[in-house]
């Protein structure tokens, strides 16, 4: 009994030697894989609903854009409608391409807007701030030159405006590096745009908004 | 008898000393056990099979050539093939009238689900349909003659026949296929096309 102990004793120390590596190899990968986790937002994620409402957001204001550039032969706002369909269509694409990767449904049948809720009074509705109805998308069709253009400028200003709310509403709901990174280029460049719309508004003598 | 002195007690008992750690060879198998476990569940979790929607029908091989005459289809509504150059507008767009079948397959083309009904499905079902249409960009509803089912649900290359407007299929469908993975053309638009039926 005395003898066989010694020989026992390191084989014991060999075995947990084993399993202990053999644990921790596991445990890294574990690390490994629970990194890689919060880059990948869920389907009902803050983030996801921030994709998915944003690209309808943008899609709005792609057509107005085309809408005004089919109404008037003004360089300067056509250049701006310019601007617009190509800045927010690409970033239609870029968010449509995360949700790909998360795997997350690119509409909410529960309704838009659920991942704001409670952020400055929107939220459960269904409806996105700033969004032109469909009675104000039917008048710009039909106007034409300097009514399409006014009317143009204060569609898109509260689109705008509606579009850095939802904006800052993500921002206060994720730390996710590109989403924050997109969703403050939305921010800085729109409110940029407001200012800009409301000095042509102001140089063509129509109401600001 | 305090903490430190059990302690030192045990280190002193000679059985202990002189076997196999059988504690630690435990409790490491165990977290072992769990972490292998916990990591084979993640696996699963992340890899099983999305869980097909019960009655979906698929079909492959659809053509996607544009043409201007009349098209048959296989299927009523069709889920595919040949169609017009003119998609049929569908941003979350309800249309009381049938439509031509060459549009709204262009529509499915973009990525739209169209939700179709048989002419004299219940007032409050259409409703249903309608809410759920004009909160859901990518869709577009409208009925259809002839229809073998009371509703119907088809996205480019499939389909889904359901008998009530809160059959739960229906969120299901959308959730998968709006825009989903089976879309021929990502990043097409659902306006600027054709606007009635």
């Amino acid at each position: 009994m005395t003898e066989a102990a010694p020989d026992r004793q390191p084989r014991g120390r060999r075995v947990s030697l084993i399993l202990a590596a053999l644990v921790a190899a596991v445990a890294a990968a574990v690390a490994g894989l629970s990194l890689s986790g919060p880059d990948t937002p869920g389907p009902d994620s803050a983030e996801a609903g921030f994709a998915r409402d944003m690209s309808t957001h943008h899609a709005q204001a792609v057509r107005m854009s085309f809408l005004v550039r089919d109404a008037t032969e003004d360089a300067e706002v056509r250049l701006l409608a310019y601007d617009i369909i190509n800045t927010q269509s690409a970033q239609i694409g870029m968010m449509t391409a995360w949700l790909d990767l998360w795997e997350a449904p690119k509409v909410d049948p529960g309704g838009a807007m659920r991942w704001m809720s409670g952020h400055g009074g929107h939220g459960g509705g269904g409806t996105m701030p700033g969004m032109a109805t469909r009675e104000q998308l039917k008048r710009l069709e039909t106007a034409r030159g300097e009514d399409a253009e006014a009317l143009f400028l204060q569609l898109m200003i509260a689109h705008h405006r509606g579009g850095v709310s939802m904006a800052q509403a993500v921002l206060a709901r994720t730390d996710h590096d590109h989403v924050e990174r997109l969703a403050r280029s939305m921010v800085d460049g729109q409110k940029a745009e407001i200012d800009l719309m409301n000095g042509m508004l102001r140089k063509r003598g129509a109401p600001q908004v | 008898m305090s903490k430190s002195a059990r302690n030192r007690n045990n280190r002193q008992n000679p059985l202990t000393q002189s076997g196999p750690p059988w504690g630690t060879i435990a409790f490491f198998t165990v977290i072992g056990v769990i972490v292998v476990a916990a990591i084979g569940f993640a696996g699963w979790q992340a890899f099983k099979p999305a869980e097909k929607i019960a009655g979906l029908v698929e079909k492959d091989g659809l053509e996607r050539t544009h043409v201007e005459t009349p098209v048959t289809y296989e299927t009523n509504p069709p889920m595919g093939g040949p169609h017009s150059a003119i998609w049929q507008n569908c941003d979350g767009r309800v249309y009381d009238q049938p439509l031509k079948n060459e549009n709204a397959v262009h529509a499915l083309e973009h990525g739209a689900v169209w939700i179709t009904y048989r002419p004299g499905l219940s007032a409050g079902d259409v409703d249903k349909l309608k809410n759920r249409v004009e909160g859901t960009d990518y869709t577009l509803l409208s009925p259809v003659q002839g229809q073998s089912s009371p509703i119907a649900l088809t996205a480019w290359g499939k389909q889904v026949k359901v008998d009530k407007a809160d059959d739960k299929r229906i969120g299901e469908f959308l959730k998968a296929y709006v825009k989903g993975p089976q879309t021929p053309e990502p990043g097409a638009a659902c306006s600027g096309g054709k606007d009635t039926p």
